[in-house]
């Protein structure tokens, strides 16, 4: 074995670090495993904030943050989670401001918040459009003051159950090559999301659902796979995010008409309706003729230069680059594109799994605290919260017991896995499979999902599954060879979205961001008020439900 | 289109290097990091470089294409292309190489540690539980610094690390002045201290290269022209660097003039030049240097000695006097015309306007105009065929279930 750990962390993100912070301050001997270095973590592309009850700009409570969170979630948020978030959250900013985090201020000097979708006061706090990226850095640093080890450029392939536990997890090593086994008192997932799966994301090269696959493939159940959330303001045609901040600093969303076409669909919420409304309504424009070639515009002029650059200085930089268009002096071309999972690994309040010994938080988590849609600024929120209740419990686990025992088949296995995969001579390249995959979700499971369209793309995922047992890895040497991890993560991917458009068929209703205005055009609270239940049955995914934790808020409609 | 691309592969396992050509069908609005995917994708498999957010906010690939360091995602190829140019892209510089453009960046996260990264505020815990109140002004000071993706660009360019290899370098550096000019870090001096060290602040050239290929703005030549100014403001001035730039000061204030002649002595001391005397006698010999005693002074050097007490008055004289405004920086960076308009112009997009609203072009063209678009809320709103009834703002939230 390469090494041992009370808490391993698979994943050095907002979510991975932040629990390695907490297992490493709970006094458990810590470590890390990652793909990439930790601050070339996704989390460091969430650009508008991260929203807590603070009160700074307008009177707020963890209260009425819950009560936005539960509405947003479409009433299939688990309502005990989302207070815990909701109460939890004004001391983990606090926390992270004491730790350094380079926080946007307000004239009294407090932490300045700006109205996001869907919230009843203005609470998401921000660094300008780069929150992720300070979070990122500020919680690196405390790693690096804890000298907390991180296995950097490890490929996580395949976690270890051993003895009803969870033990370790084999690597990839991609600097040096070989299978390494890392084992773990308790192992805790913190992999992100899977937004790779579809052309059209907002999502890195590296969100390819690494996490979701390995805990599937163990057995484990996914929960609420059908929910991806279709962010308003992706860039066309690149896909790159350019944040709700926008709209929260007041920008319009326009047709070509010059319309605020929010007025017919959202009429008081406007472009700040929730996030699963406006990608609907964008949509809706578009397919009715009224965009500009397949997208809409996000107009910031009207802001002007200078709130422009005090505020919105990296959405700027990023239109200008991918764009090529300065938002000064015109409109941003935008369109709905894959942005979140609000589906992930099933995990209760402490980010404790079905399995003993294994945890989850953040993206690749499903607690749930986002239901059916989440609101921008709770994700970041979350992968603090639950981060650091997911490290906490992993290390309260690991230090009042247990030795850690992998079999040393696990590694053999796993070998003879690769060996056969390497020894592929020729077969099909993972790029036609992974193109065809982003394409026909985008096509047969985006926005708007018809039941011909869902069947459509079960059929076709079974093909490129079947596929994709003939791929073929070019490189097959042993330094960086990211061939190798890249036909992995394919095969992760493949795997993940079959449960997502098999719960998709099987939720015969419109809610959140699962919506069906051609056969369930509303919502049924009497049949799906559920969370659906993926779990892997051998070579296919198995359904079931799940009830909903109910605490205060009965369903009601959902106007904005 | 067709982009071409010369790449320098390298082969750790032989040692070889060779320069290959590569030919990819793109399209137009494609980065030089998706001709990569292309060439690894449709080409050669075996191809090696670092990618994942691909907006250039992750740092992952940081690479020289012609020699000068880029992000390969914040580079478009259509210019290269209609330019009929073929770029040769190679691994970063001042980086061991471990296979083709992937280098090893351990020597560079080494000095990122060195400079204890993280905020030292010398508390525990606020007593109220809430944060520090800190003015937007003050926290601007470290606005720069704070943007650092750590992607390596400018520590591949850096021309004292060629020469020095164990020099802190810009990142590191920029990095440190990040705690130095935060209001909350309670080890200014220490780090200062640390910072000034052989290998650190002072052995910057200026060359400006940092600066000039950072692909984010943050400016670490800046970053440490500030760490020097305020580690003299602090009297942490042992460094000959530091003397170096004293004497500068000294001279202006008194005499207005560089005084030369005593700068030698003023910073590497009385033995060393001592030592050079007979450098500095062939140097009069042929008219570089000549011995001005006493020192000559500038006619108007009461402006000088003005400027510098003004200086001080205003408590410009660390780190705060070097802080330029943000604004004109991000302007300077991506300059805009303040005289074009963003709404009349012809090829503007139109004016935005509410339906039925002032600036509905439907009402300006008088009676019978439709007030809206054909509406859609049946497929569009949350729950489809209902229609929108009350305002956010008139419901109590929570209300519910506190009864």
């Amino acid at each position: 074995m390469e090494g041992k750990h009370d808490v391993l962390v698979i994943g050095a993100g907002c979510s991975g670090m932040r629990a390695a912070i907490a297992a490493y301050d709970a006094g458990a001997d810590v470590a890390m495993v990652s793909k990439l270095h930790p601050t070339r973590s996704h989390s460091g592309a969430a650009e508008g904030g991260i929203n807590a009850a603070l009160g700074n700009a307008a009177e707020d409570s963890p209260e009425i943050h819950a009560y936005d969170t539960v509405k947003g979630s479409d009433y299939i948020g688990d309502q005990d989670g989302i207070e815990i978030l909701c109460n939890e959250a004004p001391g983990d900013i606090v926390q992270l401001e004491h730790w350094g985090a380079v926080f946007s201020r307000r004239e009294d000097g407090k932490l300045a918040q700006r109205p996001f979708g869907a919230a009843g006061s203005p609470r998401t706090v921000f660094a300008a459009d780069i929150t992720g990226h300070v979070l990122i850095q500020v919680l690196y640093e405390q790693v690096v003051k804890r000298d907390i080890p991180v296995y950097e450029e490890y490929f996580a392939w395949k976690l270890i159950e051993n003895e009803g536990r969870c033990q370790g997890v084999v690597c990839w090593d991609l600097l040096n090559g070989g299978l390494k086994t890392i084992g773990g008192k308790t192992i805790v997932l913190a992999t992100g999301g899977a937004g790779r799966q579809y052309r059209a994301t907002t999502n890195a090269w590296a969100c390819t659902g690494d996490g979701m696959a390995m805990a599937l493939h163990l057995g484990l159940p996914l929960k609420d796979m059908e929910f991806m959330q279709f962010h308003p303001t992706t860039m066309y045609p690149s896909g790159i995010l350019i944040t709700e901040g926008c709209r929260g600093e007041g920008g319009y969303l326009i047709n070509k008409d010059g319309e605020r076409f929010m007025k017919k669909y959202a009429p008081n919420a406007m472009e700040l309706a929730s996030r699963d409304v406006v990608s609907r309504s964008e949509q809706t424009e578009i397919d009715e003729g009224r965009g500009i070639e397949g997208s809409i515009w996000l107009d910031l002029r009207h802001l002007g230069a200078e709130r422009i650059l005090e505020r919105l200085p990296g959405s700027r930089e990023l239109a200008m680059t991918y764009a090529g268009v300065d938002a000064i002096f015109d409109p941003i071309p935008v369109r709905p594109g894959a942005h979140y999972h609000m589906g992930g690994i099933e995990t209760g309040n402490d980010g404790a799994t079905e399995l003993t010994g294994l945890y989850a938080a953040g993206e690749c988590a499903c607690v749930s605290v986002h239901g059916a849609n989440r609101l921008g600024g709770n994700s970041l929120m979350e992968t603090i919260t639950f981060g650091r209740r997911a490290g906490t419990a992993a290390a309260e686990w690991a230090l009042s017991n247990t030795t850690i025992s992998v079999p040393q088949s696990a590694q053999r296995d796993a070998e003879r896995e690769l060996q056969a995969l390497l020894d592929r001579a020729e077969g099909e390249r993972p790029w036609k499979i992974r193109d065809e995959l982003g394409q026909t979700m985008l096509d047969n499971f985006g926005v708007f999902r018809r039941e011909e369209k869902m069947m459509r793309q079960e059929q076709i995922l079974q093909e490129l599954r079947e596929r994709y047992r003939s791929v073929h890895v070019e490189d097959k040497g042993t330094v960086f060879n990211n061939d190798l991890t890249q036909a992995i993560e394919l095969g992760n991917m493949l795997d993940t979205a079959w449960c997502m458009v098999q719960a998709g068929i099987a939720r015969k209703e419109s809610r959140g961001a699962h919506s069906r205005p051609y056969d369930y055009p509303k919502r049924d609270d009497e049949n799906f008020m559920q969370h659906s239940i993926s779990r892997w049955a051998g070579d296919h995914p198995e359904l079931s439900y799940k009830e909903v934790r109910v605490t205060k808020w009965q369903p009601e409609e959902r106007h904005y | 289109m067709d982009a071409a691309l010369k790449i320098w592969r390298y082969d750790s396992s032989t040692g070889d290097r060779a320069l290959k050509e590569y030919e990819v069908d793109v399209p137009e609005e494609a980065t030089l990091l998706e001709a990569l995917d292309a060439v690894k994708d449709k080409v050669d498999g075996t191809l090696a470089f670092r990618k994942s957010c691909r907006m250039m906010i992750c740092g992952s690939c940081g690479m020289r294409m012609d020699g000068a360091a880029v992000l390969a995602c914040k580079t478009p190829m259509k210019p290269l292309v209609e330019a009929g140019r073929v770029p040769t892209i190679s691994a970063m510089g001042n980086l061991p190489i471990i296979k083709d453009l992937v280098v090893d960046m351990d020597p560079f996260w080494a000095k990122f540690r060195a400079m204890r990264p993280y905020l030292q505020p010398g508390y525990s815990e606020a007593a109220d539980g809430r944060e520090h109140l800190i003015s937007q002004e003050r926290m601007n000071a470290i606005h720069k610094e704070s943007l650092c993706i750590n992607c390596g660009c400018c520590v591949s360019e850096c021309n004292a690390m060629e020469s020095d290899p164990d020099f802190l370098g810009p990142q590191a550096l920029a990095k440190g002045m990040r705690f130095v000019g935060d209001a909350r870090d309670q080890a200014k001096v220490e780090r200062l201290e640390e910072y000034s060290g052989e290998h650190g602040i002072w052995e910057c050239t200026r060359c400006y290269f940092c600066t000039e290929r950072c692909p984010k703005g943050v400016d670490p030549r800046e970053a440490i022209a500030k760490l020097g100014a305020e580690a003299i403001r602090e009297g942490i001035a042992s460094d000959m660097g530091a003397k170096h730039a004293k004497w500068f000061v000294t001279s202006a204030k008194t005499t207005g003039w560089l005084r030369e002649t005593e700068l030698v002595p003023h910073t590497q001391g009385v033995v060393s030049s001592v030592k050079q005397m007979k450098f500095a006698m062939k140097l009069i010999r042929h008219n570089k240097a000549g011995i001005t005693f006493p020192p000559h002074v500038a006619q108007d050097v009461g402006e000088s000695r003005k400027l510098f007490n003004l200086v001080k008055t205003q408590g410009r004289d660390g780190f705060a006097g070097i802080v330029q405004g943000e604004r004109a920086l991000a302007s300077l960076a991506h300059g805009y015309d303040p005289g074009r308009d963003p709404y009349d112009r012809p090829d503007a997009a139109p004016r935005p306007y509410i339906a039925g609203e002032d600036g509905d072009p439907q009402l300006a063209s008088g009676p019978g105009g439709s007030a809206g678009g054909v509406g859609s809320l049946t497929q569009a709103d949350v729950t489809p065929g209902e229609e929108p009834t009350k305002k956010y703002s008139d419901e109590q939230p929570g209300q519910e279930g506190e009864k």
